[in-house]
């Protein structure tokens, strides 16, 4: 029997390349992500030893209990003396602030080594810093426009303004421009190098530079054990507790396990989607064998015959399957290791992550294998069992339409019935208490119980879709009918596919629900849109020329200054209360605010009747009116400020703010680049703008990308669906090569025909969308609810547009499905069809 | 989607002539393989079909009757020669117009599947017209599917008809566009005698009654008594003809070609 599945899969092998190519896209996307973590470690090593690039040997502090300067110091000066040990560094590093050329900020200073080999970083330009000169990295060099011989300032990080903590610094001359580190702890700040003497000149008595480590370089010849043993025995002498002392490399997968924390919290996330996509992968194998079983009826029944057992019949159809597993399996982890080591060869290209590594964990390659196969072998079960059904007399009957039973899928539906019921209360229990613990088994217990149903609800569907088909004359006809001709092929190709498009159209509407809630929840948390808190950096509180200015952005629908009127106490504390200019009120986010003379407008759950203003001239009490809004500064009316008076300008806990109304219709992107413009022009930090829509863009942004990433991942389970879509038909199509031939010979044109077989793959595929995509709704409403609706009210809103592109999707994959069967269809003369017996 | 009729030119006119005849070869060659399995299937044949006749091709198997039917139908194209079918020279018509040709100048019957398993019996009937999207002349469709004794089958599905019903359902196919002519490749070959009979009587009914002409490839005498002429091949060659034949005179002109 061996022989006969050899003979099988040899003489039909175009019939089983759509189906290795399901089994490949699958493993490749499990095995990729085995990969995923060991690279990203591996990568994560290349950036964390950085810093001690050209130390043989480190002493580290050991967790919680940094080095004493004093002690690490002696400790140094001890290894220093060990035989064997040829250089030492005793690395430090103080937070700094900088500025040069009208331009400050804060980065980290990092002491130079005195034996230069052990310096932690690579000097591309110039020289080592000297006294009264600093080396500065190459980015920060290019952001500022410093080159060697140019003057650095830097002054100890003092308050929250690196301008003002400029004036107690020192001016440095630039000496060398050195690579940037890609310590995680240190990447992407300005980094500076200098020697010991600055380094302690810059760092304050009551907070001395830090001591990272001391690296040791080895003399040559020393063994790096003996010595490792030696220092170490040398430093406990010397006082130094809870440090260790390791080999660099031993040093680098110590820090790696200490920044993860030995927890990996991507590869479970990717591996769900991975399984997602083995599984679709399964319906599509099981689905594919079914039709080749059902195609070889004849053979089949014609080996019963001549003598083969049921057992013999089943073995050959799994032995089939084990071999186009193990061949595409075996590819798609080839093809997941090239794709992996391409991924990382792009990165190491890329400026910002050249320290990226692959590693390729041992289990990841038989585990990713050994998954393809046993998926393909388990899937093909099912129809290995139908093999051993066929009759020995089914040889001897005249050809005749393959009628589907159903007798089999009675106990399935009664299963998956009570399993969609079961999973529908629970998930709607969990949706009315918003928890989501309890909602999401129940829309997985239901979501599984509908796809054992799907035979039943798919076929009816596909037929009603298939109705307006017949306005395309006998062809649409046809292909209506041929859409439901094997109800079980029918329904197991678009489950595959309703899957991923369910998982699709879930995550849109949730992230679409979600962001509707979040808007609304935030219009009542902020008062509005955006808001600027002073001063600017250079230390001057905003004034009336920043409002005009920043009214100009484009995006911007209005901007008004907000003054201090006075000061009151709220929750005993000392606190600015601001007028609010009669045409400044169409700024608020809640317009149904009023603001009269004799009330102040306040934050949520203020707790008092009334506030007593205090001015320059005088103080008033008055009425509290309670907004929707938890940062809502204390708002009186123009005439209340003109009453108390108010206070002198540029009181440090009263800064004028900047209030803006944005454009309804500024998206996230746009939102964060007027942020950013608006920073940069009124010379304020990021952070101090605030707000409503900032808040909301970046909410946006974050569930932009998540989004994206997703759709990302469940495309992998959507292609291997449509790749199931094609094989169906081109499988279906070989089956009725003689009927293709009869309608051609009776006057079907090619286009005629390539049209019909389009027609029945987009039913097939679009009607799957279709169901994915309602059911995704429902599914991404309940989840959003569940998850969402203890902090916010949630209303389902339906993403239409994606929603309606995934259904575009999934019709033109369908029609692109249609392309090669169709082709080989209409290039078979009816003579060549009609021979074929 | 466009399943509608093809845009092309216009099949060529048939150029008028007095009894031109239903379909007609000249010096028709047709060559399969190459190399050693190189088969000249038909050699130089030149053989005019009348119109309003019902005519059997007769011949040892691999003689290249069913090629010569292809041929002759718009199925499979020749090496040189012409073939005219109604006084149109198809020769040299690309798929689309042969196409064409089939769904409105040509009917078929074969040997077997000749039915679309999705669609009734009256569906299969009415495929031709409706696949160019004309309209169904319903009293002449009447008309056939009485005579032919298919009206109490016409909403059956083809697995629920006999052989003998399935085979006159494409006869009433074959006959309901009118076409120029009617093939037959041994249309009565998967059949009882009995249902044989009726399917052949059918088609010489036609002929007579309705003047349709009709060409049939057969290997049974029986079969090709119920002609009017019948014309022998063998090699690729057109190698008799007879008039009026019998079972009788079909079997000895059978004799001496020794086959
Ligand atoms: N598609 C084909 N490829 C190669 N040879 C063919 C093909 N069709 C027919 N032939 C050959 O052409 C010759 C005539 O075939 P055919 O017309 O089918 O004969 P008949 O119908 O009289 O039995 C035979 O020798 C046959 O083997
Ligand atoms: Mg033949």
């Amino acid at each position: 029997m061996l022989t006969v599945a050899l003979a099988e899969v040899k003489a039909h092998a175009r019939r089983f390349v759509a189906v290795g190519i399901a089994v490949m896209v699958a493993v490749g996307f499990l095995t990729a992500t085995l990969m995923v973590n060991a690279s990203s470690e591996a990568s994560l090593a290349n950036t964390v030893g950085a810093g001690f690039r050209n130390a043989d040997l480190v002493i580290a502090p050991g967790p919680d209990e940094p080095l004493e300067p004093a002690a690490a110091e002696s400790a140094a000066a001890a290894s220093a003396a060990t035989g064997g040990v040829a250089q030492t560094y005793l690395q430090r590093q103080a937070y700094i602030a900088f500025g040069a050329a009208g331009t400050a900020g804060f980065g980290v200073l990092q002491n130079l080594s005195k034996d230069t080999a052990l310096n932690p970083a690579e000097l591309l330009r110039g020289s080592w810093p000297a006294a009264g000169e600093v080396a500065v990295d190459e980015a920060t060099a290019k952001r500022l426009q410093l080159a060697e011989g140019a003057t650095l300032r830097l002054a100890p990080a003092g308050g929250s303004v690196a301008a003002e903590s400029l004036a107690a610094g020192r001016d440095l001359t630039v000496s060398g421009i050195i690579e940037p580190s890609n310590d995680p702890l240190t990447m992407g700040q300005p980094q500076f190098l200098a020697p010991d003497a600055i380094l302690d000149g810059l760092s304050p008595a009551e907070s001395p530079a830090a001591v990272l480590n001391i690296q040791l370089g080895l003399a040559d010849g020393a063994d790096a054990g003996t010595v490792r043993d030696a220092v170490g025995a040398a430093v406990s002498a010397a006082g130094l507790r809870g440090a260790t002392v390791n080999t660099a490399a031993e040093h680098t997968k110590e820090r790696v396990a200490g920044l993860t924390g030995g927890s990996d919290p991507i590869t479970p996330v990717l591996l769900a989607f991975a399984l997602v996509a083995i599984f679709v992968c399964g319906l599509v194998v099981a689905n594919t064998f079914s039709v080749l079983v059902a195609q070889r009826t004849r053979d089949l029944a014609l080996l019963r015959c001549i003598g083969a057992d049921r057992k013999q019949i089943r073995r050959s159809v799994l032995v089939e399957a084990l071999l186009v597993g193990t061949l595409s399996s075996v590819a798609g982890v080839v093809v997941a290791m090239a794709l992996m080591a391409g991924l990382v060869g792009w990165l190491r290209q890329q400026p910002d992550t050249a320290f990226a590594a692959l590693a390729i964990p041992p289990f990841a390659v038989p585990l990713g294998a050994g998954a393809g196969i046993l998926m393909t072998v388990l899937a093909a079960l099912a129809p290995a069992r139908a093999a051993t059904a066929v009759a020995p007399l089914a040889a001897l009957r005249p050809f005749e339409e393959a009628r589907a039973g159903n007798r089999k899928g009675r106990a399935r539906l009664w299963i998956g019935l009570v399993l969609t019921a079961a999973g529908a209360v629970v998930l709607g229990l969990g949706a009315a208490r918003a928890s989501l613990l309890v909602a999401l088994p129940g829309g997985l217990l239901s979501f599984i119980g509908l796809l054992m149903c799907a035979s039943v609800f798919v076929p009816p569907l596909v037929s009603a879709a298939g109705a307006p088909a017949r306005a395309f004359g006998v062809p649409g006809r046809l292909a209506a009918v041929n859409a439901v001709r094997n109800p079980g092929r029918t329904s197991a190709t678009a489950t595959a596919l309703l899957i991923g498009v369910t998982l699709v159209a879930m995550m849109m509407t949730g992230a679409q629900t979600a962001r509707t809630a979040f808007d609304s929840e935030l219009a009542t948390q902020y008062p509005v849109d955006v808001s600027i808190a002073g001063p600017a950096m250079d230390g001057t509180a905003l004034d009336a020329r920043d409002a005009a200015a920043a009214a100009e952005y484009d995006g911007v629908a209005a901007a008004g200054l907000v003054t201090p009127a006075g000061f009151a106490e709220v929750d005993g504390m000392r606190t600015g209360v601001y007028r609010l200019l009669p045409e400044q009120k169409r700024l608020l986010q809640d317009q149904t605010l009023v603001l009269d003379d004799e009330s102040v407008l306040m934050a949520e759950g203020s707790g008092v009747a009334t506030l007593t203003v205090t001015g320059s001239r005088g103080e008033k009490e008055l009425t509290v009116v309670e907004t929707g809004s938890m940062a809502f500064p204390p708002l009186v009316s123009a005439a209340v400020a003109d009453e108390v008076g108010a206070p002198a300008a540029g009181s440090p806990d009263a800064l004028p703010q900047l209030w803006l109304a944005v454009d309804r219709d500024l998206d996230a992107a746009a939102l964060m680049q007027l942020r950013a413009d608006l920073a940069a022009g009124l010379g304020v930090e990021e952070y101090q703008l605030s707000g409503a829509a900032i808040e909301r863009a970046a909410f946006n942004q974050v569930i932009d990308v998540l989004l994206l990433v997703v759709t990302g991942l469940l495309a992998v389970a959507v292609l291997i669906a449509l790749v199931g879509v094609a094989n169906t038909l081109s499988l279906s199509v070989l089956e009725r090569t003689r009927e293709s031939a009869l309608l051609r010979a009776l006057g079907l044109t090619r286009r005629q025909l390539r049209g019909m077989l389009a027609l029945e793959a987009v039913l097939v595929a679009g009607v799957a969308a279709l169901i994915g995509i309602a059911l995704g709704v429902l599914y991404g409403w309940l989840g959003a609810q569940s998850a969402l609706g203890a902090f916010a009210t949630v209303a389902p809103d339906v993403p239409w547009l994606q929603l309606g592109s995934v259904l575009a999707v999934a019709v033109i994959a369908g029609l692109l499905a249609s392309v090669l069967p169709a082709r080989r269809a209409a290039r078979l003369s009816p003579v060549e069809g009609l021979a074929t017996a | 989607m466009t399943t509608r009729t093809e845009q092309s030119s216009p099949l060529p006119v048939p150029s008028e002539g007095h009894a031109a005849p239903a379909a007609a070869t000249d010096a028709l060659c047709k060559t399969y393989g190459s190399g050693d399995t190189r088969v000249q299937a038909l050699k130089e044949v030149t053989v005019a079909f009348e119109s309003g006749k019902f005519t059997a091709i007769m011949g040892p198997s691999g003689s290249g009757k069913s090629t010569l039917m292809h041929c002759l139908a718009g199925l499979d194209s020749a090496d040189s020669g012409s073939i005219r079918v109604g006084g149109t020279d198809i020769t040299a018509l690309g798929d689309a117009q042969l196409t064409r040709l089939r769904r409105e100048r040509v009917g078929f019957v074969f040997q077997a599947f000749n039915l679309v398993p999705t669609l009734t019996a009256e569906q299969n009937i009415t495929l031709p017209i409706a696949l160019g999207g004309g309209k169904v002349d319903t009293e002449w469709l009447d008309y056939i599917v009485a005579s032919l004794g298919l009206a109490e089958r016409l909403k059956h599905r083809p697995h629920e008809l006999s052989g003998g019903q399935q085979q006159r359902v494409a006869v009433a196919r074959a006959l309901l566009t009118r076409p120029d002519v009617v093939f037959g490749d041994e249309p009565t070959g998967n059949l009882d005698s009995r249902s044989g009979a009726e399917v052949l009587a059918l088609l010489r009914r036609s002929s007579q009654e309705m003047g349709q002409s009709i060409i049939m490839v057969t290997h049974d005498p029986v079969a090709a008594s119920y002609a009017d002429r019948v014309v022998l091949m063998n090699d690729g060659r057109l190698v008799g003809d007879l008039a009026s034949p019998d079972t009788d005179s079909v079997l000895s002109a059978l004799a001496g070609l020794g086959a």
